[in-house]
């Protein structure tokens, strides 16, 4: 009798719970009535405003950015809220998705989804009303300029940078001298030279922490100085029909392959960290390291006047100085009841204030006039920054071409670096990313 | 059910016994509904979004079958589960014989610390159980993190190999192809096997010591004795361990992705880890759902076996 009556109750039970599913097609579309762009004018209501801002780097600059900013709109309220990194990404979506969503968030990879269901709002607008064009470096707009649908296309604005980043190469002074270096190396083949001499003289030249991402900035580096940066960005940014099955990523990734086959990367690459590269840099245990500007401070604080800093260079003296960067910037949420009190903290980043704010934190200033150059390797990375955005130069990151790339671009450094992969098939296991995100169109 | 249906025979009106009968649901009712809410549901929610192609966000398309056409098409995500199951004979098999030889060696009958007469009660088991339980104690994210540092290029375990001479082994063995998958497993053995000799130490308490006496009587030495007593009495220990160390080598995740990340290359890439990734970083709720429900099947399988196994052992 139990087990008779036990199988309906579970029958009905589980129609229920079916049922209940069936009527939840996860997800929801987007609002057609919420505004998808900011108001033209900018002047900013009288009345008490908190406008919270959702972020993942560099509290202690953000802190500051929005202490300087409520005193000069004391009737507005920053009210920063932080996420650890790897969390921000993975919860960003469902963050701007959501009711609550805060009136400002920093950028991050995957923000086109993000601009496409409507969840961020065009700023163009304000960037004709407040002069952005004039305010901002136009390789800082570029990177968060889009049609909400394929970063390639459209004009809409959907972030504003703080602050710049920007990777390159460290040296250690003292251990490039006892090789015999003199100078920082003006051409690809100069490097090549110097990076045989310095293994010649028994120390290991590149260090480089491809257990996470230090090898795609590798491979970035090289690849920036061999691809045309219109063409590279046109790839990472999804336009129609680009493609890195080019001539030129092969020879970038060959390079590569033939840097770590000739013992110019460290064995220990792809079971070291970026951060255990660096800690291993300073003690000395490479010549070379890979790294970005966020390294910096660390570095003069640890090895002083014994730091230096160049980009990858080019295969010709004096050609164009590329590299690979982002910044720190922010977007406005489309659920925002105070789009004009958050565009005047977004216009407020482009002032000598803010920007001093943002040298003092560490990071490149959009206006390089606004602090005065620094000492040591802090200013080598500011000077070579410098020559980028003078040259336009500025490229993104390889892992903004989809929020799925990171890890084909991680895993494929590791196989190149162990001789596991070709150069071509690297290639081709990015371009299937990429088809996948924007379609074939070849 | 049973001691609520048993009385109710002599009773016999009717109105009475439905009530009986249903008591017994509603003494279960707290607990089922608890794992009815946070266990059940969830797990059909992910079946139910496994056929859907969704981003997480935005409305999602119906997909039918056919992201799990895309799990058992990817090479990728079949080689996550080949990955998984050589992570078994770490997370299973070697912490399994790790803790039956420490439970052997604490139960000789004259070892200092197991006392003759006093199976796995002497003096000292306290600390030695302790130290072989603190694996279990510390935070796997901890474990992972301080591994990643023995195992590093500097690491203990380099600078050990260069001690001893053999400075030629010395790699960085989490970013080794050949070694990484060894050494991220060496890991689960380390945190495992202190788990499996808790288990059969727990179990040798319960050993009636006439059996011993009768084996020492006809003979036995200490070696025979285990293998024909301890072992065969601690069926069902075994069964649990292996059961429990099984899931924890197929679900593992956490401590794949603070070492390795599932590098080099592909060669650490479970399953666990991909649905994190999957459905986290690339948007692919679907898959990531679908691999989810094969990956809970596959585990459902092994254990039905493992306990079959262990069943018809005992008749």
């Amino acid at each position: 009798m139990a087990a008779r009556t036990r199988l309906p109750v579970f029958l009905a039970l589980l129609t229920v719970l079916v049922t209940a599913c069936g009527a939840l097609t996860p997800g929801t579309a987007a609002d057609p009535d919420r505004p998808r762009t900011v108001p033209s004018q900018t002047a900013v209501p009288r009345e008490d405003i908190t406008l919270s801002l959702t972020f993942a780097d560099a509290p202690a600059l953000v802190d500051a950015l929005a202490a300087a900013f409520h005193k000069r709109y004391p009737r507005i309220t920053i009210e920063p809220r932080y996420t650890q990194f790897a969390d921000y990404v993975q919860s960003i979506k469902l963050t701007m998705a959501s009711d609550t969503a805060p009136d400002l968030a920093q950028f991050a990879v995957g923000m086109d989804d993000i601009a496409a269901r409507g969840d961020i709002l065009d700023l163009g607008p304000y960037r004709d009303a407040y002069g952005w064009r004039k305010k901002f470096p136009a390789a800082g707009l570029d990177q968060l300029t889009g049609s909400g649908e394929r970063a390639a296309e459209g004009d809409h604005l959907y972030g504003v940078p703080a602050g710049l980043s920007m990777t390159g190469i460290y040296y250690n002074k003292e251990l490039a001298r006892k090789a015999g270096l003199s100078r920082p190396p003006r051409t690809l083949a100069e490097f090549d030279r110097q990076l045989a001499a310095v293994k010649k003289a028994g120390m290991t030249p590149l260090g480089v922490g491809a257990l996470d991402s230090g090898g795609l900035h590798l491979w970035a580096a090289l690849l920036n100085n061999a691809m045309e940066p219109e063409k590279y960005r046109a790839w990472v940014k999804g336009a129609k029909g680009a493609t890195i099955e080019t001539e030129e990523a092969l020879a970038a990734t060959a390079k590569l392959v033939e840097w770590s086959r000739k013992g110019y990367v460290g064995e220990a690459a792809g079971g070291t960290t970026q951060n255990d590269s660096t800690g291993a840099f300073v003690r000395g245990r490479s010549v070379f390291l890979v790294n970005g500007n966020w390294a910096a401070g660390q570095l003069s604080e640890s090895m002083g006047k014994k730091a230096g800093f160049f980009l990858m260079p080019a295969a010709r003296q004096g050609a164009r100085a590329v590299s690979s960067g982002f910044s720190v910037s922010y977007a406005i949420s489309s659920r925002t009841r105070h789009p004009r009190a958050a565009g005047a903290f977004l216009d407020f980043l482009a002032s000598k204030e803010a920007q001093k704010i943002v040298a003092a934190n560490g990071f490149l200033p959009v206006d390089e006039k606004a602090a005065p150059t620094p000492d040591g390797v802090l200013g080598e990375v500011a000077r070579a920054h410098r020559r980028v955005t003078d040259d336009d130069g500025m490229n993104h990151f390889p892992d903004f071409t989809a929020p799925g790339m990171l890890d084909p671009l991680r895993a494929g450094v590791q196989k190149l670096l162990a001789g596991r992969t070709t150069p071509k098939g690297y290639l081709a296991s990015l371009q299937d990313v990429w088809d996948e995100r924007y379609g074939s169109g070849r | 059910m049973t001691a609520a249906t048993e009385p109710r025979a002599r009773h016999g009106r009717t109105g009475r016994r439905a009530g009986r009968a249903w008591r017994g649901y509603l003494y279960v009712l707290p607990a089922a509904a608890v794992y009815l809410a946070f266990a059940v549901l969830p797990a059909l929610h992910t079946a139910y979004l496994s056929l859907f192609e969704w981003d997480g966000v935005t409305l999602g398309e119906w997909a039918g079958l056919r992201n799990y056409r895309e799990v058992f098409a990817d090479p990728a995500l079949r080689g996550a589960v080949v990955n998984a199951l050589v992570l078994v004979v770490f997370f299973a098999l070697l912490p399994i014989l790790a803790g039956l030889v420490m439970t052997g060696l604490l139960c000789l009958p004259r070892s200092s610390i197991g006392g003759a007469g006093s199976r796995g009660r002497g003096r000292g088991l306290g600390v030695y159980r302790l130290l072989f339980m603190l694996p279990q104690v510390v935070p796997l994210v901890a474990v992972g993190v301080t591994w990643r540092w023995l195992y590093g290029e500097d690491g203990l375990i380099n600078e050990t190999l260069g001690g001893i001479g053999l400075g030629g082994w010395a790699r960085a063995w989490l970013g080794d192809f050949d070694w990484a998958l060894v050494a991220v497993g060496l890991v689960g053995t380390w945190v495992l096997s202190g788990l499996c000799m808790m288990l059969f130490l727990a179990g040798v308490h319960k050993i009636d010591p006439q059996l011993y006496e009768a084996a020492r009587l006809d003979g036995a030495g200490p070696v025979r004795e285990f293998v024909s007593v301890t072992l065969p009495q601690l069926r069902g220990e075994l069964a649990v361990a292996l059961t429990v160390t099984t899931v924890a080598a197929l679900a593992s995740f956490d401590i794949v992705y603070v070492t390795t990340g599932g590098g080099p290359g592909e060669e650490t890439t479970v399953p666990g880890l991909l649905v994190y990734k999957l459905a986290f970083s690339d948007g692919k709720v679907g898959l990531a759902s679908a691999l989810g429900v094969v990956l809970s099947l596959l585990i459902l399988v092994l254990v039905y076996v493992i306990n079959r196994l262990s069943r018809t052992e005992r008749t």
